[in-house]
């Protein structure tokens, strides 16, 4: 698939058609909001709790490893079971986590469940178990990447100014390196999300004062101390000699986690059909043309009950970037509608199984470390439409 | 229409952890405590054990007159008490949304640490009706800590009071008169009470055994549409009649007065001059009609200003226009930057048009315009 058929599947809107839209789904939005209620806190109380039981059964699980492998089962002939014990540990851990990020963190902090009123789940003060601040997040993702989704300039999330997703991105000698460099970014995704906002570029090219990085980073660093200090200290210590199946159980589980999260993140915005945008395109932009600009930005995975609450609902990601601050467990139903709204402006949806997008993602990482040139691609919206 | 018993007025106090040092283990353990997940595993074990959260449950319920009941609450550790004539927020889950009402403590610091709210059930009230019929025995509430300055002084003097309650503004009035009971009642003191119905007012055996009890308390119950049937009671609205006989004495007079803010106003007028002191505290009550232009005050709880801002534009550009600059990022509604805490008033949805009243409410500026005076966690 190519980005040329992917334009070929779009229609192009009038002024007229675009502001329906963006009416039309406006609307969809007013009539979710109004039946907020107990179903969704029961939803985002209940995965709270997944979340609480999932971090309690990895660490006992990873401790019971340590601590029996280390006085018995080692010499015993159920050695084996170490490994079993460690395993589930290190799995259930990092479920946990991903819960943490995903689910509960991600969409606390877009302010999903603010309506609640409960303390502890606002999103203005909610802090979450990764070494990324939620102050960092709630400004680089809550305002830039959902404001200017996939605008180039405008929008760090694409390629992380690490990796060349788009052709429209400059080519360097450096991306050569992007198939192995995407791996380890893979790996320690967390770390790259919390220095994305220290614009370590801007420092490096003299734009910005060591000081100033020094003011900047300073939270950041903290927050990183944290929480270095209590996966790879404070809970192995609690394992006295036989810390070190903890600690590599913990350093797994954040692994799985920034791995998970990778992919899942990726699948969102970097697809074959997706698209970026020039700058201008936010210009006087209105808001059918910021629902419009959402859509072909985005793309989401198919799945069950599984994938949903695994990905957060960011396999609802079109969904979940018209609607940024709608609790994400209504994301489902809501998509009948969406899809049925694009289906009769005739948008492309972008959708598929993990495989298939994750697959397209590989595709562009793997091609644009090469050169390569950007098609011509016609703009969002006719001329006259745009002014 | 939306009135509960107790005040609206000064929501300040909002769900502050109490502010004394915590214990030595707390001060070690605290860096290592994230407190929402503590809180998870020790609502686990008792329902009200938090890490400084103040957290009650409700433990009995009894009938307080025709349409209002009397609920215990016990609060749990983090409560640092309160003064007779002081209020306290509840926060009440109903429908997955924590709403937040002020509550007058009807007595002051019982024996065995139980609180009572009295709360009388408003057509409509959401809040009012689920707490006088729906929550069960042992439900659990959020707690803030007591506010309000009505107080009495530490060692009352012999000066004579005058204390003027309206419908539900009985309610602190209440927890004074037993104070001063308790204490021998060390004044002169006349407590009118105006309601619409006899079986309206709440408290009245009580007060009358006390006006029986105590020769220098005087009690007088004022209807204002029934006729009256016993010497203690009267008939009509405020004024200046109804006032004579409590002012003829010397004019070391200390006045209160609760009740609806139109009320208290009336109070302020006839007594002004004719007391030594003067406190009140009224209820606020949602707006009948919302203009839509005009201005605003705009009170910013955090900086101490206030600002007078024009309705028609979302409060961050009102803001703004004022030099002020909030946090803000889309100012389209979908990042959440400029979420704000409201402390009172209406604020409307500029998207849809719609009002929302609800007094503490996280509301976005860049999609919300004030529709009344206001007060936001600024």
């Amino acid at each position: 698939m190519s980005t040329r058929t992917s334009a070929a599947r779009n229609r192009r809107l009038n002024a007229e058609e675009l502001d329906r839209f963006g009416e039309e789904l406006d609307a969809l939005r007013a009539r979710t909001v109004a039946t907020l209620g107990t179903r969704d806190a029961r939803y985002i109380r209940n995965i709270v709790k997944a979340v609480r039981y999932a971090n309690l059964a990895g660490r006992a699980l990873l401790f019971a490893a340590a601590v029996a492998g280390g006085l018995w089962l080692a010499d015993s002939a159920v050695g084996w079971l170490f490994w079993v014990l460690w395993a589930a540990g290190a799995l259930m851990l990092g479920l946990g986590k991903i819960l943490d990020n995903m689910e509960l963190g991600h969409n606390v902090i877009h302010g999903q469940y603010d309506w609640m009123g409960d303390p502890q789940l606002n999103g203005r003060t909610y802090d979450w178990d990764i070494v990324a601040t939620a102050e960092n997040w709630r400004y680089t993702h809550n305002f830039r990447h959902h404001t200017y989704t996939n605008v180039r300039g405008l929008d760090d999330d694409i390629g992380y100014g690490l990796l060349r997703i788009f052709p429209e991105q400059k080519w360097k000698p450096f991306y050569l390196l992007q198939p192995a460099v995407a791996v380890v970014f893979a790996l320690y995704f967390q770390w790259g999300v919390a220095i994305q906002n220290l614009k370590l570029g801007r420092w490096w090219h003299g734009k910005m004062s060591t000081r100033q990085l020094r003011v900047k980073s300073a939270p950041v660093v903290r927050k990183m101390g944290k929480q270095l200090a209590k996966d790879y200290v404070v809970y192995p210590a609690l394992a006295g000699p036989f810390f070190l199946p903890v600690l590599l159980g913990n350093l797994v589980a954040n692994g799985l986690r920034n791995v998970w999260t990778y992919v899942i993140i990726f699948c969102g915005h970097f697809t074959a059909d997706a698209e970026t945008f020039p700058k201008e395109c936010v210009k006087n932009e209105s808001r059918g043309h910021w629902y419009l600009r959402q859509l072909r930005g985005s793309s989401n995975i198919r799945g069950g009950f599984l994938i949903n609450v695994l990905s957060g609902n960011l396999s609802h990601q079109i969904e979940h970037h018209f609607f940024p601050d709608v609790p994400a467990n209504r994301y489902a139903e809501m998509a009948r509608e969406v899809r049925a709204i694009c289906a009769r402006y005739g948008q492309h949806y972008n959708t598929g199984t993990l495989f298939t997008q994750f697959g397209q993602v590989c595709w562009r990482i793997l091609r644009h470390a090469f050169p390569s040139r950007p098609r011509r691609m016609a703009s969002l919206v006719p001329a006259e439409a745009a002014a | 229409m939306r009135l509960c018993i107790g005040i609206v007025a000064a929501m300040s106090a909002q769900f502050s952890p109490p502010r004394r040092r915590p214990g030595a283990l707390k001060r070690l353990v605290g860096p290592l405590v994230k407190p929402d997940v503590f809180d998870f595993w020790s609502t686990r074990l008792h329902r009200t054990w938090t890490w400084d959260r103040p957290m009650a449950r409700l433990v009995a319920r009894e009938a307080a007159s025709a349409d209002a009941v009397t609920l215990l609450l016990r609060p749990n550790r983090h409560w640092a008490g309160h003064r007779a004539g002081q209020h306290v927020n509840l926060g009440v889950e109903i429908g997955g949304v924590r709403v937040t009402r002020s509550y007058s403590l009807t007595a002051p610091p019982r024996a065995d640490g139980l609180l009572p709210v009295t709360v009388k059930a408003i057509e409509g009230g959401r809040v009012s009706n689920h707490l006088c019929r729906e929550a069960r025995l042992g439900e659990v509430f959020e707690l803030g800590q007591a506010f309000g300055d009505m107080t009495l002084p530490e060692a009352p003097t012999d000066a004579p009071r005058l204390l003027l309650a309206a419908g539900s503004g009985i309610t602190p009035m209440i927890a004074l008169a037993r104070e001063l009971a308790a204490r021998g009642m060390p004044g002169e003191t006349t407590l009118l009470y105006w309601v619409r119905r006899r079986e309206e007012a709440c408290f009245l055996d009580e007060l009358r055994a006390l006006a029986a009890a105590h020769p220098r308390f005087r009690f007088r119950l004022l209807l204002t549409r029934q006729a009256a049937a016993s010497p203690d009671e009267g008939e009509g609205r405020i004024d200046a009649a109804s006032l004579e006989d409590s002012l003829a004495g010397p004019a070391q007079m200390h006045a209160m007065a609760c009740g609806p803010g139109g009320f208290v106003e009336a109070a302020r007028a006839l007594l002004a001059g004719r007391v030594a002191a003067f406190q009140a505290e009224a209820f606020t009550l949602p707006p009948r009609a919302v203009a839509e232009d005009g201005e605003v005050e705009v009170r910013l709880q955090r900086s101490g200003r206030t600002l007078r801002l024009a309705r028609g534009l979302s409060l961050l550009e009102a803001l703004e226009a004022q030099g002020l600059k909030p946090d803000s990022g889309c100012r389209m509604g979908i990042c959440n930057s400029c979420a704000c805490g409201k402390a009172g008033g209406s604020v409307r949805h500029l998207p849809s048009g719609e009002l929302a009243h609800e007094p503490t409410q996280a509301l976005k500026l860049c999609i919300h315009s004030a529709a009344t005076d206001l007060e936001l966690d600024l």
